[in-house]
């Protein structure tokens, strides 16, 4: 089958993606998620292009048909990578200076080929993780709580609640405590918090013992 | 077959009646009511006249319907049906009491129908159980519906028959067209006798006497497009799939009907499961399916458990499993509960789900028809599609085609909600305007307010101002306007309401649902609650309008399915038809509607006050405090905005600014 890409005819065969076409003739298109054979979801939207009919679509995960039209460098898509880049980065914190990548990294190339400038990086770099709410000041239970995932963090974007109820090994607390008090967190107000879910139990007691009382016996 | 204690029109007449699994009879389903047809005897014939009569009417000849559907119970019909048992009781009359589906009259519930066989057949509404008593032993006693909000049909002789007001000449009924809910709320959904009694499975077997391919014809004649809100020509999908080649094709319900203000496919499941299950059949034997499964949304148990009695009777007469009607054609369903999350309405979300992994859609083409369950051909048909299958295929193609406009035929259900009259869920021809459905049916604005607009297609779909009511609702003049047919939720906006903060509502609930798979949808959806927010607030600039509208066309054009290209439509919408209100929210920090509680301040007006105290008393941090001259006002600096001062408030001397 023939596919058209910018302009330039080639041929393609069934069940290759425009990405590997395009690669083939060395048209280069960006991309973030996609990892051939390991991902391709299509879920940055970065490697968007234009069909004929005006369509975006990705390139990594749209499969070629015959007399298939392509764009891969038009006014529009670059609207939208800059746009999914920005919203990308929106959500972000951390600076190149402090990021442990140092600049051998796909997404602060993609935001100079965007144009975009002066921008702290690394959105979905695992070495990033989230934002920690108490790092930022704010209560959460996190570190008290028994998760039913067991991960450390439910990273949902807000500061947990402790609705699945307190841990109550004693090393698990007092780790919460040297967290809490490291980012001048009161303690009264963790219990505070806590209270809602299981004020009146056997485990509030204990969790008091270990946070407050200690506390005072150490000064 | 199972044995009951009571002879049913489902099982055999006598030893002549040869239907069984192992030997299943194509006329089975024309020959209950209609039949016998392979023996000539006058006492098979009768026995089962008799029993239709008793389906219909009861075995007493009265039949009192109840509107059981969750909307019905959720108005206190359980309550009513223990009412009328007593009532009944007290009376020393027999009749039978049957628990239907919904009719689609919302603002009426709940409501109880008299069917008698002879007498008048009189439907109430606002029944309650103290009042029923008394609406019985008028009827029973002295034949009269006196002193109750009664309509009638028109079966039945009445005695004072002007005072009752038509079912048919009533502007809620008139201009609706039953076709596809005709059996709702006037057939007890649980018993597949009540369906087949009303013509239901003779589509399906007249059906299995076509070839698939006439089948497909049929439809593409009819017209049908998908009711799910995409509005896909139904038979190409069909046809699509049936030119696959593979032995092993699967077809789909998508009951997973989740927009906020969108009921028409529960009520239609839980008033009539077995249409949308002979529709399923016909689906399924059209494409050339062995196996069907009906997706249904956990919160909405009614209507799976009500699916799940379907698919079991319809198991056990032998509408489903192997050789159906002795057509050679074998096809089994499933009915699967969700785990209720907004996605899996999207078609491969649906069918991630079902494979047992996270329902996140997947970048389509390839579509479901080539490669969708278990990667094998497969159709998703969504509940009102299927229904209208099953009621094309029984009364054709011709019937169904009259109705609707050039482009998009047949008819629609509709659930209008919100400000107006009359609420409830109305089937319509295609192509009533916007007007005729809020005004005429729904009885237009409540007392003393006024329409704004209305949101179509709830969380994906737009708003439309109140100028624009006399566009006719199809397909394409919703999307030229900026809305989308959706699966038919109409949420009525009044002066009472605030265009933004109905946007951000609306943006809040594609944000919680945006599965976060692409950047586009699970960031975009945020930045833009963000930037309502912050103007709702009064806290936004122009440059947020243009940074909404901005994310939003990106989003639009970038995100991976349909759940994050619709998101930013209410918003879209809004800012194209009520750009004023989002301007005087930016620049004079004022809400036009008195919505938003950071942009409203309050005030006593000291000409209608007459200085009782109440407002004071009942205010949660002491903000409105009495001055030396005996007046009453309102500290801004402690006033938190909770409104209690209006409501407690004898005079109306409490203003919004």
């Amino acid at each position: 089958m023939k596919v058209r890409i910018n302009g330039l005819e080639v041929e393609a065969r069934e069940g290759e993606k425009i990405l590997d076409v395009a690669n083939r003739l060395g048209i280069r298109i960006p991309t973030l998620c996609y990892l051939k054979n390991v991902y391709e979801g299509a879920s940055c939207r970065i490697c968007v292009v234009e069909l004929g009919n005006g369509k975006l679509i990705p390139a990594c995960a749209y499969e070629v048909s015959d007399g298939l039209t392509v764009s891969t460098d038009t006014p529009k898509i670059r609207e939208s990578r800059r746009t999914t880049l920005e919203l990308l980065l929106s959500a972000h914190r951390i600076t190149c200076q402090n990021c442990p990548k140092k600049g051998e990294c796909t997404l602060v190339e993609l935001c100079s080929e965007c144009g975009i400038e002066g921008i702290p990086v690394c959105a979905e770099c695992p070495l990033h993780g989230e934002d920690c709410f108490i790092a930022r000041g704010e209560i959460c239970l996190g570190p008290i709580t028994a998760s039913g995932c067991k991960a450390e963090c439910i990273r949902d974007g807000r500061a947990c609640e402790g609705c699945r109820g307190p841990v109550t090994r004693r090393d698990v607390i007092e780790r919460a405590r040297r967290i809490y008090i490291e980012h001048d967190i009161s303690l009264e107000t963790v219990l505070e918090r806590l209270k809602t879910y299981c004020a009146s139990s056997h485990e509030f007691d204990l969790i008091r013992e270990y946070l407050i009382v200690k506390e005072v016996v150490k000064e | 077959m199972m044995r009951q204690e009571y002879w049913t029109l489902m099982d055999p007449c006598c030893d002549y009646c040869l239907h069984s699994w192992d030997n299943p009879c194509a006329k089975y389903v024309v020959c209950r009511v209609r039949g016998p047809f392979c023996h000539k005897s006058v006492e098979c014939r009768e026995k089962r006249q008799r029993r239709v009569k008793e389906v219909l009417y009861g075995s007493q000849g009265v039949r009192i319907n109840i509107g059981a559907s969750s909307c019905g119970l959720a108005a206190g019909a359980e309550k009513v049906i223990e009412a009328v048992k007593d009532g009944l009781r007290s009376m020393g009359v027999e009749a039978e009491i049957s628990a239907v589906g919904c009719l689609g009259l919302c603002f009426m519930e709940p409501f109880i129908e008299i069917r008698s066989e002879d007498g008048p057949s009189p439907i109430y509404g606002h029944v309650s159980p103290e009042n029923v008593g008394d609406i019985l032993a008028k009827y029973f006693e002295e034949g009269s519906v006196d002193g109750a909000f009664a309509i009638r049909r028109r079966t039945g002789r009445f005695k004072d028959e002007e005072r009752v007001p038509l079912l048919d000449e009533l502007d809620v009924w008139r201009k609706q067209v039953k076709w596809v809910s005709r059996n709702c709320g006037v057939i007890n959904p649980e018993s597949i006798e009540e369906y087949i009694v009303t013509g239901g499975y003779e589509g399906l077997s007249r059906a299995l006497t076509m070839k698939p391919e006439e089948v497909i014809e049929e439809i593409r004649l009819a017209g049908l497009r998908g009711r799910g809100g995409a509005g896909f020509p139904t038979w190409l999908k069909w046809k699509i799939c049936r030119e696959q080649s593979s032995e092993e094709k699967y077809v789909i319900c998508n009951a997973d009907e989740g927009d906020p203000g969108a009921f028409m496919n529960r009520l239609l499941a839980e008033s009539d499961p077995h249409r949308v299950l002979e529709g399923l059949i016909i689906a399924g034997y059209a494409i050339g399916a062995s196996q069907g499964v009906i997706f249904v949304r956990a919160e909405k148990p009614l209507m799976a458990a009500r699916l799940e009695k379907a698919v079991e009777d319809a198991r056990r007469w032998g509408l489903l499993g192997e050789n159906i009607l002795g057509s050679g054609f074998s096809f089994d369903v499933r009915v699967m509960r969700s785990a209720g999350a907004f996605v899996c309405g999207e078609e491969t979300a649906m069918i991630a789900a079902i494979e047992g992994r996270r329902a996140m859609p997947r970048q389509r083409p390839p579509y479901p028809a080539s490669k969708g369950l278990w990667d094998k051909p497969t159709v998703v048909n969504n509940v009102e599609t299927l229904a209208h299958v099953a009621t094309i295929m029984a009364h054709g193609w011709r019937e169904f085609a009259k109705y609707g406009t050039e482009r998009s035929k047949g008819t629609k259900m509709f659930c209008v909600t919100g400000g107006v009259k009359r609420t409830g869920a109305f089937e319509v021809p295609i192509g009533t305007t916007i007007r005729a459905l809020v005004y005429d049916i729904a009885g237009g604005p409540r007392e003393g307010r006024m329409i704004k607009a209305v949101q179509i297609g709830g969380p994906s779909g737009g708003c439309l101002p109140e100028r624009l009511f006399d566009l006719p609702i199809d397909y394409e003049s919703l999307q030229e306007a900026g809305a989308i047919m959706g699966s038919g939720g109409l949420v009525v906006i009044d002066d009472t309401n605030c265009m933004v903060d109905v946007a951000r509502y609306f943006t809040s609930f594609t944000l919680a649902e945006s599965c976060g798979k692409c950047i586009p949808c699970r960031v975009g959806t945020k930045a833009l609650y963000d930037r309502l927010s912050a103007i709702v607030e009064g806290m936004g600039s122009q440059e947020d309008l243009q940074l909404l509208e901005e994310i939003g066309m990106m989003m639009k054009e970038a995100a991976l399915c349909a759940l994050g290209g619709t998101a930013p439509n209410p918003i879209l919408s809004s800012l194209r038809y009520f750009r004023d209100e989002y301007e005087a929210h930016i620049l004079e920090k004022k809400c036009p509607a008195k919505v938003c509680s950071r942009l409203v301040t309050y005030a006593i007006n000291q000409e209608l006050c007459v200085k009782c105290g109440l407002c004071a008393k009942s205010c949660p941090v002491g903000a409105i405090v009495k001055t030396a001259d005996g007046h009453f006002t309102v500290d801004e600096s402690k006033c938190i905005r909770c409104g209690t001062c209006v409501i407690t408030c004898p005079r109306g001397a409490v203003e919004k600014r």
